[in-house]
């Protein structure tokens, strides 16, 4: 989520920030109570904070932030794998590359999102349904930055694995795999925040459990409060998720291999 | 946001090889629905072949819903992506110029930018009621970030003797905005435009599936409600059509720029 | 007078932690007079440099005068050209738009159109009035910048080492292509550099900026006779012994 060098220089010494977020919460409470533009069912921060602290008393929230989790990091690593595997395949063989780039290139261009109402119709409203598109979207990011990643490989390096007469595993194994690492790194980050979006697209649409439920089972009885309570941890569990992935790779990467592809 | 793929340097190829290229890329697509056409029958609950989908547009009279669908969807995306460029490059400039502005405003960013647009539209339906403002809204909401984030990029790289040489010139200050520090700043609007156009059109067809205001989206998910699987698939076609037209118009629109902008050929 | 300096000091980075560059600076520029600012990188030059384009406000005390007014700002009838040419010019505009620039404010588009061309006819790039800088060598897009700043018809001219990226060859063509054109225009040319040979060929003066923070450490009058040829003039007598001069008043002070 680009927040490298944005999280540590606006979370250290940054009390005008803030401050300015306060001053809008507390803003917002005012124009609520005071009922000014009239919008019916806006929350005041305060009343989501009693609706928060509620859900957690009820065990209901962490039940759905764990079905979710589950689902998306199961989906992950499952789409992780195989969009690996086949960026592997695809990067290293010209041919393969050749004859399939264009049909990868049109499908991914079709949104994921519009893939949900036929996993509908062929699944149902199941968890399966949910696993299903949580791993056939988080495919396509791992996939195109494998190959990417596998072009990157520098061609001196390939002429390294000649004279240093390697098989072709080896090299795949010593040479082109750590070198195409950085970008694979990318596409799995990626992939990870996009896995939680279609897990909770899934679950608003189709598959019964976890936080994108709870956000509907709270728009049906009407309790804004408790919708944005679900929507806040959806928003705080793809950061967390996030600074986690990174806190991972920075431990078992110590080589400094996560590099920004973000816009900043 | 995916990148795009860059091709093995080794191989040079003559244009007609690119052209060889993308038509042999598609033979994955072309076997699979080749084989899909063979196996699949056109009543299938879940797989109907490729041969039923355009037909499925048409059928119960519905095909008449579909031309007006996709303008609904073209507004709304045009719209709300429209309107996220001048929101976005408003606040960019205004982060990107002034650093306080930049750290104040920082946290509230952050803290918005985080919330997925898809948990937003139940949110969104029920505060603004389902119409094509409700629509707008989020599609804005999920599109500004993008835009903004580039523009404050932008702003922050201006070289600063552009500005001494705009002082030296005596240009009044909204000529210095108009005829330097804008045309100097559009490629880096351009790019966060570019990134943000799939984003607008996703989050437009989501909301749409979601809510069936209106567009290509709740035609899906009116099909997909009514068990017209050959409908379903015929629309996530047009849905990708419309997808691969927008990225590659504003791809090539920031190209075009990017040309102004480097000269061209030196 | 063209430009007149009394007691100047200036400050450069953010309050806190600013540093005091310029201390106690004065000399003047007469009309007409062509003068160099010398001194090594970081010595204070272009600082000075911009406090005479009214680009920077000096410390209080200072008195920085043009043609009799206080600068304040940047002066009517002071180009400036910067070392930085893709920087300074705008590439999305043509040769001949950017040279417009100062003048689309101020002056009528037949006239404007007649200033231009003549302008670039000056500076020998009527050719290229249509190409973009970033198509132009580095030689060529400095020119533009020249003409730019010639367009507005200043009396005087603040070059910040405007040939300082330039190839040695490129170089002394645009030097004599610049003293030819001070003298066409009978302008004022204050010019900042850190090449002895440059400052000493083409000036009248050389001031030398040395010390920190730095101040004139010498008022130096060049007076090889006019006008000057890459081989002759440098060759001479007259030329090699001023060239001593500035190179012992630099590598003497440190």
């Amino acid at each position: 989520m680009g927040r490298d060098n944005g999280t540590r220089r606006w979370d250290a010494l940054n009390p005008g920030g803030v401050a300015v977020l306060l001053a809008a919460a507390c803003l917002w409470e005012v124009f609520v109570r005071a009922d000014v533009a009239n919008i019916q069912f806006l929350p005041a921060p305060s009343e989501i904070a009693v609706a928060a602290r509620q859900a957690v008393m009820d065990g209901e929230l962490l039940g759905r932030i764990v079905h979710t989790v589950g689902v998306t990091l199961l989906g992950w690593g499952a789409a992780s794998i195989v969009g690996f595997g086949l960026g592997l395949v695809l990067g290293l063989s010209n041919t393969a590359y050749r004859y399939s780039m264009t049909s990868f290139e049109v499908t991914r261009a079709i949104p994921p999102i519009t893939f949900v109402p036929a996993a509908l119709l062929i699944f149902g409203f199941s968890l399966r349904m949910e696993l299903v598109l949580v791993i056939f979207g988080g495919v396509w990011p791992v996939l195109v930055n494998t190959i990417g990643g596998v072009h990157s490989v520098p061609s001196e390096l390939r002429d390294v694995s000649t004279m240093l007469r390697l098989n072709r595993w080896e090299t795949v194994r010593k040479i082109v795999m750590p070198a195409a690492l950085p970008e694979v790194v990318v596409g799995l980050r990626l992939a990870l925040s996009l896995c939680l979006v279609l897990a909770i697209v899934a679950e608003i649409v189709g598959n019964p459990e976890g936080i994108g439920n709870g956000l509907i089972r709270a728009r049906q009885a009407l309790q804004p409060a408790l919708m944005f309570v679900y929507v806040i941890v959806a928003g705080l569990l793809g950061v967390v998720l996030n600074a986690l992935f990174r806190r991972a790779v920075r431990l078992l990467l110590p080589n400094g291999t996560v590099h920004e592809e973000r816009s900043w | 946001m995916v990148m795009a793929v860059k091709r093995p340097q080794r191989n040079n190829r003559a244009t007609n090889g690119r052209w060889f290229d993308v038509l042999a890329g598609l033979s994955p697509l072309v076997v699979l629905l080749t084989v899909w056409e063979l196996v699949g029958s056109p009543d299938s609950p879940f797989y109907p072949a490729p041969s039923a989908w355009w037909p499925a547009l048409f059928t119960r009279g519905q095909g008449e819903d579909i031309i007006p669908a996709i303008i609904d969807t073209s507004r709304t995306f045009g719209v709300g992506l429209v309107l996220a460029t001048v929101v976005g490059v408003a606040v960019g400039v205004g982060v990107g110029a002034s650093e306080r502005t930049d750290r104040a405003l920082g946290p509230m960013f952050e803290f918005a930018r985080a919330l997925p647009p898809a948990a937003i539209v139940p949110v969104a339906t029920l505060l603004l009621g389902f119409d094509e403002t409700m629509k707008v809204a989020v599609v804005v909401l999920a599109a500004v970030w993008p835009i903004m984030l580039n523009t404050r990029t932008g702003v922050r790289s201006i070289d600063p003797v552009l500005l001494d040489m705009a002082r030296s010139l005596k240009l009044s200050r909204a000529h210095t905005v108009g005829k330097v520090l804008l045309p100097a700043v559009s490629p880096a609007i351009l790019l966060g435009v570019r990134v943000a156009t799939p984003v607008a059109l996703v989050i437009t067809l989501l909301v749409e599936y979601l809510t069936g205001v209106s567009g290509v989206g709740a035609l899906v998910g009116d099909a997909q409600r009514t068990f017209q699987p050959a409908r379903v698939y015929a629309l996530i076609v047009i849905a990708g059509l419309i997808s691969l037209a927008v990225n590659s118009l504003v791809r090539s629109l920031e190209q075009r720029v990017r040309r102004r902008h480097a000269g061209g050929g030196r | 007078m063209s430009f007149e300096c009394r007691s100047v000091s200036a400050e450069v980075g953010k309050s806190g932690a600013a540093r005091i560059v310029l201390d106690d600076v004065s000399f003047h520029v007469a009309k007409g007079e062509f003068v160099s600012i010398m001194g090594r990188s970081g010595a204070g030059k272009t600082t000075l440099l911009r406090v005479l384009a009214g680009l920077q406000q000096p410390a209080s005390g200072s008195i920085v005068q043009f043609e009799g007014r206080n600068v304040d700002g940047p002066p009517d009838g002071v180009g400036l050209v910067f070392q930085d040419y893709t920087s300074a010019l705008l590439p999305w505009r043509t040769v001949a738009a950017n040279v417009a620039l100062p003048l689309e404010a101020t002056v009528t588009n037949p006239e404007r159109r007649a200033r231009v061309e003549a302008t670039l006819e000056m500076v020998g790039l009527a050719d290229r009035a249509d190409d973009r800088p970033p198509q132009l060598s580095g030689g060529m897009q400095q020119r533009v910048q020249l003409a730019r700043a010639l367009a507005s018809r200043p009396s005087a001219l603040l070059m910040d080492e405007p040939f300082g990226a330039l190839d040695a060859l490129t170089k002394s063509d645009l030097e004599d292509e610049l003293l030819a054109l001070a003298a066409t225009t009978a302008t004022t040319v204050v010019f900042v550099t850190h090449d002895i040979d440059e400052a000493v060929y083409l000036s009248d003066r050389v001031l030398v900026v040395a010390g920190e923070p730095a101040h004139v450490a010498a008022d130096i009058a060049v007076d090889c006779p006019r006008p000057r040829t890459q081989i002759r003039t440098r060759e001479s007598p007259e030329f090699l012994a001023v060239r001593s001069r500035v190179h012992e008043v630099i590598f003497g002070t440190r």
